[in-house]
């Protein structure tokens, strides 16, 4: 009854409502940072954004566990088909797996500093990456085999490394695109109450330049152990196939990024639209590669 | 170059005001050392390498010419030749984009980390009231309590939460220094250091080392010449899951030297076998080219055309077949069959088979003694070979290639230099990512019996964080003030 496949289709609707409350959250348009000023007691019986809020929240966590629970059915129908367990060996799994990295993230990102309307831009992130998941054909969703090249346990390690980065990337991307839909507001003076929710363009900033140097350093890990992988394997740590090739590109670009904000003054507006710039790269890693470009991953 | 000029002024105009101000980048730097460090450079290098790395991902790289003529064209494979697109990242260019990237790093290193160095054995301890109204965060608390006192509060409070504290009292007041996170600035020059070890480990590998790849057939014994020992391929076999997946492939192999058997592995995928740092992979397996187990021939009677005979021979083992008057023996075999006419050498053309055909020794008793002949048979062409002096005609109706295990062979002088290079940059950006360097400037100042504590601070990196730990902080003075 509970198999992997229902547990992920029930983590995608979850999401989806997930999603449609954070947005909700965000029309209703008060921020949080205005009610913690106004101190509770202020909020009117006509504001819905506290429960919307909280039930968002709520759905989500409730997603995750689902999610988590869907990589831990789906670990033990690998374990029994095949005995190995890594729930990240095929495209599905790993969209899966990078989907709940991006909710695990967001869920810190809110219980430590409490701006829910991040979640519109987050975890709508995170849905379209469960959503894509599901979108694959059915015989790349099911549990097949390794094969000999990936039986490995540096399967667990690489890829759930690597994926994390991804989620990280993605992160900083959705940031990025609310700090446009913020900032454009401001420009223009719109007083829309969709962007007031929001919090301001410094924090919005700071918290995607902070998902940049989380994801950064774990890129770096990732390749690395993907490069020790291959040396074991092949005998030769780097050989320029296209996905690694791929991920290196991808880890250079938010090197610039690392290094451009070193200089004064480089962020807000730019930095916004270089981390959108640097996810579709991501995607194009994550994706592209697999289905445009040959290579020893054409596996994964 | 990860690191702001930002600890520069200080040093330079010790207890002045200091503009934080742009860094200059508008005309060339007079300093080599300034151009060749800077930031501006690290990141122009950065985006080149991703563009140059993504044509080598969008043009396939080391195929034929004919190859490239035929996915773009003609004029467009003689740019790709004369720009060298169809090998990138062998080319001079990448190379020198690359050895920038080191020597930018490593020049960032020269310049920047001495002054880290100094500022986490000293530090500058007093600066002025402007000096701490300029930093990001900042604020002015009277205090109705005394100087002396509160001081004395600040550092602990500091002490309590990691901070290194320093006091000193000045001609009108105390100043008071906490700074904490430096390893943030420090990791960022690990990382930076670690770069040219790793492209180091990588030279030292590509001059010493050697990558090759061999094939071997299970029972024979090969040598490897620069290990000077033998390998006997034992066993090559392969798993299967329960829907006929290939699990595993697997080659027994023993290391012989000095004429003793000193090394039996059976390596798999993704577990290789090392012998004197030499390390052998098993990379792929194949159907042998110049070599069968067995072939099943069908024995036919010219003049009848009835098969009068159906066997299945052992490569290299003689076979009687009885009331024929037959001895058969498969001798040889070439899976792309080739015939160079001046040394009237049968070959294989290539290792795939694409027309294979097999010797066969025939042995045929009759009148005048023993008949001996040895036609080469074309599996997919049967019935084209007519032996003259035969009562018989011979197919080869199916056989049973050799499977060979593809062995990569691999010694890597250098692998160890780079592994240490790739632990270095991981910590170097881990600390340099999560730990961030923070500090924070206090004064108290007495003027007219009222004394004011000037606080100001500030972060190379995590503000969002730095913002919050500020105004906590803030609290908990004005509770003391």
């Amino acid at each position: 009854m509970f198999t992997a496949l229902f547990l992920f289709d029930l983590t995608f609707w979850l999401y989806l409502a997930a999603v449609v409350l954070y947005v909700g959250y965000v029309a209703v348009g008060r921020s949080g940072l205005q009610l913690a000023a106004e101190g509770p007691g202020q909020v009117s019986a006509s504001d819905w954004s506290v429960p919307v809020g909280q039930l968002a929240t709520m759905i989500t966590a409730v997603g995750l566990l689902v999610n988590t629970s869907a990589l831990a059915m789906r670990a033990h129908e690998r374990y029994l088909l095949t005995g190995t367990f890594a729930p990240w060996s095929n495209q599905y799994e790993a969209m899966a797996f990078v989907a709940w990295s991006i909710i695990a993230g967001y869920l810190l990102l809110e219980f430590k500093y409490g701006i829910k309307a991040i979640g519109a831009f987050v975890v709508s992130i995170g849905f379209i990456a469960m959503g894509a998941a599901s979108l694959l054909p059915y015989r790349y969703q099911t549990a097949e085999p390794l094969v000999p090249a990936l039986n490995s346990y540096w399967i667990y390690i690489h890829v759930s490394v690597t994926l994390t980065s991804y989620a990280a990337f993605a992160m900083a991307g959705g940031l990025g695109v609310m700090y446009l839909l913020k900032e454009r507001a401001e420009r223009k003076g719109l007083q829309s109450s969709v962007t007031t929710a929001f919090p301001n363009l410094e924090t919005i900033d700071e918290l995607g330049y902070k998902a940049i140097t989380i994801g950064f350093p774990l890129l770096a890990f990732g390749i690395i152990l993907g490069a020790m992988w291959a040396n074991y394997a092949w005998g030769g740590y780097w050989s320029w196939d296209p996905k690694e090739t791929w991920s290196l590109i991808v880890w250079l670009i938010y090197g610039a990024y690392i290094h451009a904000r070193m200089t004064r003054g480089w962020g807000g507006r730019r930095a916004a639209i270089y981390s959108i710039f640097g996810l579709l790269m991501v995607i194009f890693c994550f994706w592209g590669v697999n289905f445009l470009l040959s290579g020893l991953h054409a596996y994964a | 170059m990860a690191d702001s000029a930002a600890e520069e002024p200080l040093s330079k105009k010790p207890g002045g005001f200091v503009r934080w101000g742009q860094f200059d980048w508008s005309g060339l730097p007079g300093n080599i050392v300034d151009l060749l460090s800077s930031l501006k450079l690290a990141i122009s290098l950065f985006i080149a390498l991703a563009i140059l790395a993504t044509i080598g991902t969008v043009i396939q790289q080391g195929e034929s010419s004919d190859f490239y003529i035929k996915e773009y064209g003609e004029p467009l494979f003689r740019w790709f030749q004369t720009l060298g697109f169809t090998d990138v990242y062998n080319q001079v260019w990448f190379r020198a984009v690359l050895g920038l990237l080191i020597v930018n790093s490593l020049t960032c290193f020269y310049k920047r980390f001495p002054g880290i160095w100094r500022s986490m054995r000293q530090s500058q301890i007093t600066v002025s009231p402007a000096f701490i109204s300029s930093l990001k965060q900042n604020a002015e608390i009277p205090l109705e309590r005394d100087g002396g006192h509160v001081a004395e509060q600040l550092i602990d409070i500091f002490g309590r939460k990691g901070y290194r504290v320093s006091a000193a009292r000045t001609d009108n007041g105390i100043s008071v220094f906490a700074t904490k996170g430096i390893m943030g600035r420090v990791g960022a020059h690990v990382a930076h250091v670690s770069a040219a070890v790793i492209v180091l480990g990588g030279l030292i590998g590509s001059v010493t080392g050697f990558r090759d790849f061999g094939v071997g057939l299970p029972g024979q014994t090969y040598w490897i010449p620069q290990g000077e020992f033998n390998l006997k391929v034992d066993k090559f076999w392969m798993d299967y899951y329960a829907n006929g997946a290939i699990k595993s492939y697997n080659s027994t192999l023993t290391v012989i030297d000095d004429g003793k058997e000193q090394l039996t592995k059976t390596i798999t995928v993704n577990d290789p076998l090392v012998y004197n740092d030499i390390w052998f992979y098993q990379s792929s397996y194949g159907d042998h080219w110049d070599q069968i187990d067995k072939a099943k021939v069908v024995i036919k009677e010219k003049g009848s055309d009835q098969v009068v005979g159906d066997v299945m021979l052992d490569w290299k083992e003689p076979m009687e077949i009885p009331g024929l008057g037959l001895t058969l023996n498969v001798t040889g075999f070439a899976a792309d069959f080739s015939f160079d006419s001046e040394t009237k050498q049968v070959s294989s053309k290539t290792s795939e088979h694409n027309n294979p055909a097999v010797q066969l020794a025939i042995t045929e008793r009759n009148s005048d003694g023993d008949a001996i002949f040895r036609p080469w048979l074309f599996v997919d062409f049967p019935g084209i070979i007519n032996i003259e002096d035969s009562k018989y005609a011979f197919e080869i109706a199916a056989y049973g290639p050799s499977k060979y295990t593809g062995l990569q062979i691999a010694q890597n002088p250098g692998i160890t230099i780079v592994w240490t290079g790739c632990l270095m940059i991981v910590v170097g950006m881990a600390l340099s990512s999560f730990i961030f360097h923070r500090r924070l400037w206090m004064s108290i100042q007495s003027k007219e019996s009222k004394t004011v504590l000037y606080i100001g601070g500030n972060t190379h990196k995590g503000q969002i964080d730095f913002t919050r730990e500020f105004s906590g902080l803030l609290e908990q003075i004005q509770s003391l003030a």
